[in-house]
């Protein structure tokens, strides 16, 4: 086996869901001992499904499935004094601490930062939160959706006349467990420089407006406030989706697709695409803001093809000529996709019998590849984690589990 | 805060990216100490120098004039380098002979071509660590694709669940894969960078931006298998919570979204608007209730947001335990008290451009130190001299390499520069007129407190 880029970083995970889990995936798929620790009734995300033709099972959660490979699962009440003092023996011997809670909960059960810091000065303390561990909204409540609400990214997705769109996937939560990864990764470096642990304070919210395009900067830079506009970018259209004979397609025409005003006896590929090289006296082909304000006028001039031509044919071409369009696939388009497979991107676990495709990693490395093996039964390192490593009686397990401490 | 190192601070980043994830991408790297050394050429500029300028006003300089690029550009220094020229990829490889990260974003053809691959980097410096990233990967039968970052959300497949109910497949309003795969790749560097600590070995990292984001469409992968069933399109709706959904609220295009899990929550919100009512009506006291009537549902809560305020309904909410915010726009989130106090945007003094402010891209704050701005965005080809003598290059060799037109500090372009500026102007009053813009605000400097006395 390859070696593990992480190996002997140890980890413990008391948040749940998906962006905290994502993160410690990202840790564990690349070598980091990561131990789960789930609450008596499980990771809430084993509620969440999908679920094997629609009957939940805790242990078949597809979210659960995805997010938590490569882990050990405990489970221990973390709310109660009796764990806590469990989850105190796990940190002596941890690198991170990786929880989901807002300020206020993790102050109740004595596990913020401050609490922590003089007994654990080396433990990286790593905190995913909605709106941030500071603050006068470090007290409310939310989810992807709230954060995307916040970032400004959902006042500019959808039609101008109806309610702004989240995007689907919960991005909120993704972009912000890759953050917490980031600032994980990043107080470890600092140890390793500097010495001590640190707190790692990330706001849900926060971090997807740290992938703002320009909504923030178009008002610092111009006193511009942009709307939402069919989604579409304010440097012109089309760069969109479009619909074609057998599906949709991503109009992408990039910085060359247009008649150039610097070399205008050159045919422009978007004419030649369209198999029209008249177009490129047309105003719509020669001026970006007027393709933008006319858009109904130049659909009707691209229209007859994209209607006459399939996804592959249309991106096929499109690409030969030096235009950047693309496929807009779905889910059973990405499982049979070629260009995946021969990059063997999607990886395999089985899950109580039965075998599943999940997403694989989202980078590939030359010498240590990250890895997923599937992921733990609730409480299935129970065992192991407090008799053989925390010193823990046998007979201990048992009044844990009958108390509903475990 | 004490005067310690920030932890990537001797950390030397050769940055060959251009346009948006690679350049957010070497921005965190930067933002957490390393000293990035970014690349462009004369002939060809980073197209984002295009793009956004300040003011809509190209001026005579509207390459040092793009907030585009500004954002996603400080905390670097920067060298123009024709790469065409031997003497150009020779300056390459010595300054990677000296660096531990590379970082480029071409097509994957482009770096060998040069005869900088991997391969030939790695003898130079055999524990280097590169991070290639593009739109579908090294190797493949797509590695040839073009691609743009309004692709690559589609082709990661999340297009197909983000939408209107019933409606086609749209895309977010900002290609946000871009940036995510800038982060991606950051802590795939990190991780490296860890590795490298412990054992001494480099390495190199195929990041394609469009495998980086289909781990968001787990749960839409694993239904499809588990089930058979295509995952819909469900606007702002989720399985997981109702009502769930996006109000309208008072004044002109302003919104706030509601979300609420389960009984408890449902109540809490039905009690902070006055309509405790709802707890009992049939139509909406269960969880499947509220499913199967959200429409109904949805008209009741429009009826109590649509008199209020958005920042109104979300701190009413919230006050409540429910799970709300208000939709911010562009300059919302520049006065909002949460990214205020939290320090979410750094003002930076811009060369020409004055204090303006730029988002973090580091997300996490720490204790122990800050991942902020400490430098604007570079000029064009600012540090070509600062650079070449780090190196060794003596005044007389820089002096021909800029006589040479191997450095430069100004644009080859094709045309005089103020046809350039013309064309980057966007036709804003018209944008007004057909509500692509909200509004256009002159005074926006004084309102963001960042005039200069020369402005007033």
């Amino acid at each position: 086996m390859a070696d593990r880029a992480l190996d002997g970083l140890r980890v413990v995970d008391i948040s749940q869901g998906i962006a905290g889990p994502y993160a410690t995936k990202l840790l564990a798929d690349a070598g980091a001992l990561v131990t789960k620790v789930e609450p008596p009734a499980g990771d809430y995300s084993r509620r969440l499904g999908p679920f094997p033709n629609d009957i939940p099972d805790p242990e078949k959660s597809g979210l659960y499935l995805h997010l938590n490979t490569s882990k050990r699962s405990i489970t221990l009440d973390v709310s109660v004094t009796s764990g806590q003092v469990v989850l105190k023996k796990l940190l002596a011997n941890a690198d991170v601490f990786v929880c989901g809670e807002k300020t206020s909960t993790l102050t109740a059960w004595g596990l913020t930062y401050d609490d922590l810091k003089s007994d654990f000065p080396d433990l990286v303390v790593a905190q995913v939160s909605p709106f941030g561990a500071t603050g006068p909204y470090a007290d409310y409540n939310g989810n992807s959706l709230t954060a995307m609400a916040m970032s400004t990214l959902m006042y500019n997705t959808g039609d101008p006349d109806r309610e702004p769109l989240t995007t689907g996937g919960e991005p909120g939560e993704y972009i912000a467990g890759v953050q917490l990864w980031i600032g994980i990764l990043a107080a470890i470096e600092n140890r390793a420089k500097n010495g001590g642990g640190d707190h790692v304070d990330v706001s849900m919210a926060e971090a997807v407006a740290s992938a703002d395009e320009y909504n923030a900067a178009m008002y610092g830079f111009q006193g511009a406030i942009r709307r939402r506009y069919y989604s579409r970018h304010i440097f012109g259209y089309p760069n969109d989706i479009m619909a074609c004979a057998d599906g949709h397609v991503v109009v992408i025409p990039g910085a060359s697709g247009f008649p150039s005003p610097l070399a205008p006896d050159v045919v422009s590929p978007m004419s030649l695409l369209l198999e029209d090289v008249d177009l490129d006296k047309n105003p719509m082909f020669q001026q970006m803001g007027e393709r933008m304000i006319r858009w109904q006028d130049f659909e009707a001039l691209i229209e007859p093809y994209l209607s006459t031509h399939s996804a592959m044919e249309i991106v096929m071409t499109a690409q030969a000529l030096r235009l950047p369009f693309a496929f807009v696939p779905n889910a059973p388009d990405l499982l049979s996709d070629e260009h995946l497979a021969e990059r063997a991107f999607f990886e395999q676990v089985s899950a109580g019998g039965d075998r599943l495709t999940i997403p694989g990693q989202p980078f590939k490395m030359s010498e240590t590849p990250l890895h997923a093996s599937a992921a733990p039964a609730r409480g299935s390192a129970n065992a192991t984690v407090l008799v053989d490593e925390l010193g823990y009686e046998k007979g201990d397990l048992t009044i844990l589990s009958d108390r509903g401490i475990t | 805060m004490t005067e310690q190192q920030l932890p990537l601070e001797g950390i030397r980043v050769v940055d060959l990216a251009q346009v948006f994830a690679g350049p957010a991408c070497t921005r965190i790297l930067a933002d957490l100490g390393a000293d990035v050394i970014r690349f462009e050429s004369a002939g060809r500029m980073d197209v984002t120098r295009n793009l956004i300028i300040t003011d809509n006003d190209g001026k005579d300089h509207h390459w040092l004039r793009a907030s585009y690029f500004v954002v996603r550009n400080v905390n670097k220094r920067e060298m123009v380098l024709d790469l065409a020229k031997e003497e150009g990829r020779e300056i390459i490889r010595k300054l990677v002979a000296g660096a531990d990260v590379v970082v480029e974003s071409f097509t994957p053809r482009v770096m060998g071509n040069f005869g900088l691959g991997y391969d030939a980097l790695k003898k130079i410096k055999p524990d280097i660590i590169m991070c290639s990233l593009s739109g579908y990967g090294q190797y493949g039968p797509m590695r040839d694709y073009g691609a743009y970052g309004m692709g690559l959300e589609p082709a990661s497949g999340l297009s197909s669940i983000t939408g209107y109910p019933g409606g086609p497949p749209i895309r977010s309003g900002l290609s946000f894969t871009d940036p995510y795969s800038g982060f991606v790749g950051a802590g795939a560097i990190l991780t490296a960078l860890h590795y490298r600590r412990r054992t001494g070995k480099g390495q190199y990292i195929d990041l394609s931006e469009q495998e980086a984001a289909i781990p968001l469409m787990g749960a839409a992968l694993l239904e499809h298998q588990m089930t058979g069933r295509m995952p819909e399109r469900t606007g702002d709706r989720s399985e997981w919570a109702a009502p769930q959904g996006c109000y309208r609220c008072a004044g002109d295009d302003r919104w706030a979204v509601i979300s609420c899990a389960n009984d408890d929550e449902f109540a809490r919100m039905a009690t902070a608007m006055v309509h405790a009512e709802w707890i009992d009506d049939e139509r909406f006291a269960t969880v499947l209730a509220r499913h199967d009537h959200h429409d109904d549902l949805d008209a009741a809560i429009t009826a109590w947001t649509s008199k209020r305020d958005h920042y109104d309904v979300m701190r009413s909410l919230q006050a409540a335990g429910v799970k709300a915010a208000a939709v911010l726009d562009g300059k919302e989130i520049l006065f909002d008290p949460q990214f205020a106090a939290r320090g979410h945007f750094d003002i930076v003094d811009q060369p020409m451009l004055g204090k303006r402010p730029i988002q973090r891209h580091v997300a996490a704050k720490f204790r122990r130190f800050e991942a902020k701005v400490r430098r604007p965005a570079p000029l064009l080809g600012e540090h070509n001299d600062e650079v070449l003598r780090e190196i060794g290059y003596t005044e007389q060799q820089i002096a021909q390499l800029k006589d040479d037109a191997v450095i430069a500090d100004k644009p080859r372009l094709p045309v005089p520069a103020n046809l350039i500026a013309m064309a980057l102007r966007l036709p804003y009053d018209r944008y007004i007129e057909h509500h692509i813009l909200q509004a256009l605000e002159p005074d926006y400097r004084e309102q963001l407190g960042l005039a200069e006395p020369a402005d007033a």
